[in-house]
């Protein structure tokens, strides 16, 4: 068990092309999940009609792993002609537009139930005062109710924004070269296991942490009127 | 359609994702109960180790410690043995890797959980059982741990579906599961949207089963609890 500089020193550009790939990766899944994700939490929110296939779209893809997801995308949708002999084609066999599709619907259905959680906290007097007040429905959720939900999610947001730093590996599996797969592909000519996999790891330990302290730090300029214990 | 000899063999790899992920499971719960009972109080000597190994572990993708446990996992174990001063050969299968790894990194996400489980246990209940002269060790067993446990049970059901989950993805470093037969019958028989189908139908049965599963462990843990019970709300489905 060693680690070598050496080695870490010669492999970092090429795991910081990975760690390029990741955000490649990471930046449209967050976005494109939380747009996804609005409408499924309203539609949850409220009985009715709507609130069936939002509850389906929530379970089926919080049940299924993200990597499940990825081969069913990449690799199982092209066995349709329809995927494979239309303008579908250019987005499906690009990688990167499945590893996006695949992470963003598993991303989602966590923030579906992140953003109904938090819209479900805010008190009813709030509304109703709002209501009184004469702001219409559209004004009540863009500049209340959201602003307040952004506020109590944050520490779940937090969360599951690990959580998704963390699922990018996954998309090694269908042949994107991430930090994790540059790590491996060091390793695959090195046949040093340390010294790759222990630099992937610290700075995957470095986003983590600048993730948490970011969190902390939204928290403390949102939250500012909350009482600290 | 899907031929029956490969879905036999899909169900031979669902049996095996179960078995990791129940030996992963079991391994995270014993870390970290261990680590809860050892941290619950702040500023505890045992906080030196926990500290870097909660900040090591839920900082890094699992399948990365994963990769590091199977390629590095037969080096790693042979210098600890050489500590105690022990010479052997130790090969690392997948299954151990992959068990180790899930085990470690869920290990400081229950231990986080348990502990703030057991500091949401009432005071006077500690205070209690000492006034009554129970030794400490029935404290804890008898009297701390049942309510510990329900407190504990909704957040445990949600780990042990990601634990499910994660097995999935750390069957990339060459574990015969669920993904891996998927993957073999999809090559051989070039259908392979309806083998992953099945093996996501396998997932969404489980995490189904769980719900229901857990629904009843929390009724049967929160007997002699006053707690208002809410149905229907404290999970997706």
């Amino acid at each position: 068990m060693h680690f070598d500089m050496q080695v870490a020193w010669d492999s970092l550009p090429k795991l910081l092309a990975g760690l390029g790939n990741t955000f490649t990766v990471l930046v449209p899944v967050l976005i494109l999940g939380l747009l996804f994700a609005i409408p499924v939490a309203l539609g949850r929110l409220k009985p009715g009609a709507r609130s069936l296939p939002a509850t389906i779209y929530v379970s089926v893809f919080r049940g299924v792993p993200s990597l499940v997801l990825l081969y069913l995308i990449y690799s199982g949708l092209p066995q349709f002609p329809i995927v494979r002999d239309t303008f579908l084609w250019t987005f499906f066999s690009n990688p990167y537009f499945c590893a996006w599709l695949g992470l963003a619907l598993t991303h989602s259905g966590f923030m579906a139930e992140i953003i109904r959680g938090a819209l479900a906290a805010i008190p009813p007097g709030t509304i109703e005062a709002a209501q009184t007040l004469g702001l219409t429905p559209r004004q009540i959720l863009f500049r209340l109710r959201l602003p307040m939900a952004a506020r109590y999610a944050l520490k779940a947001y937090q969360n599951e924004l690990l959580i998704m730093v963390k699922s990018t590996s996954a998309v090694s599996a269908i042949t994107i070269i991430d930090l994790t797969a540059a790590a491996n592909t060091v390793f695959d000519y090195t046949y040093d296991p340390f010294t790759p996999l222990l630099t992937a790891a610290a700075i995957y330990w470095c986003i983590t942490n600048a993730i948490r302290l970011g969190c902390s730090a939204a928290d403390r300029k949102f939250n500012r009127h909350l009482v600290r214990q | 359609m899907p031929l029956a000899g490969f879905v036999q063999q899909l169900g031979i790899g669902a049996l095996m994702t179960i078995q990791v992920a129940v030996c992963a499971y079991l391994l995270a719960l014993a870390i970290g109960t261990m680590f809860a009972l050892a941290t619950v109080r702040p500023r505890s000597l045992a906080n030196i180790v926990w500290l870097p190994y909660a900040s090591i572990f839920t900082g890094v993708p699992s399948l990365l410690v994963a990769f590091l446990f199977y390629y590095g996992g037969s080096e790693i174990v042979i210098s600890l043995m050489a500590i105690v001063g022990i010479k052997a050969k130790v090969e690392v299968t997948p299954f151990a890797a992959a068990v180790a790894a899930i085990g470690m990194v869920y290990g400081a996400y229950l231990a986080d959980l348990i502990r703030s489980a057991i500091h949401n246990v009432p005071r006077g209940q500690f205070e209690a059982a000492r006034v009554l002269l129970i030794p400490a060790p029935m404290i804890w067993l008898r009297v701390i741990m049942p309510q510990v446990l329900r407190l504990a049970l909704p957040g445990m059901t949600n780990m042990w579906i990601v634990v499910l989950k994660d097995t999935a993805l750390v069957s990339l470093i060459g574990l015969k599961e669920i993904m891996a037969y998927a993957k073999l019958a999809s090559g051989v028989t070039k259908e392979p949207f309806i083998y992953y189908l099945l093996a996501s139908a396998f997932f969404l049965g489980m995490t189904w089963l769980t719900y229901f599963v857990a629904g009843n462990l929390e009724t049967w843990a929160g007997q002699g609890s006053r707690r208002a019970k809410i149905r229907g709300k404290a999970h997706a489905l």
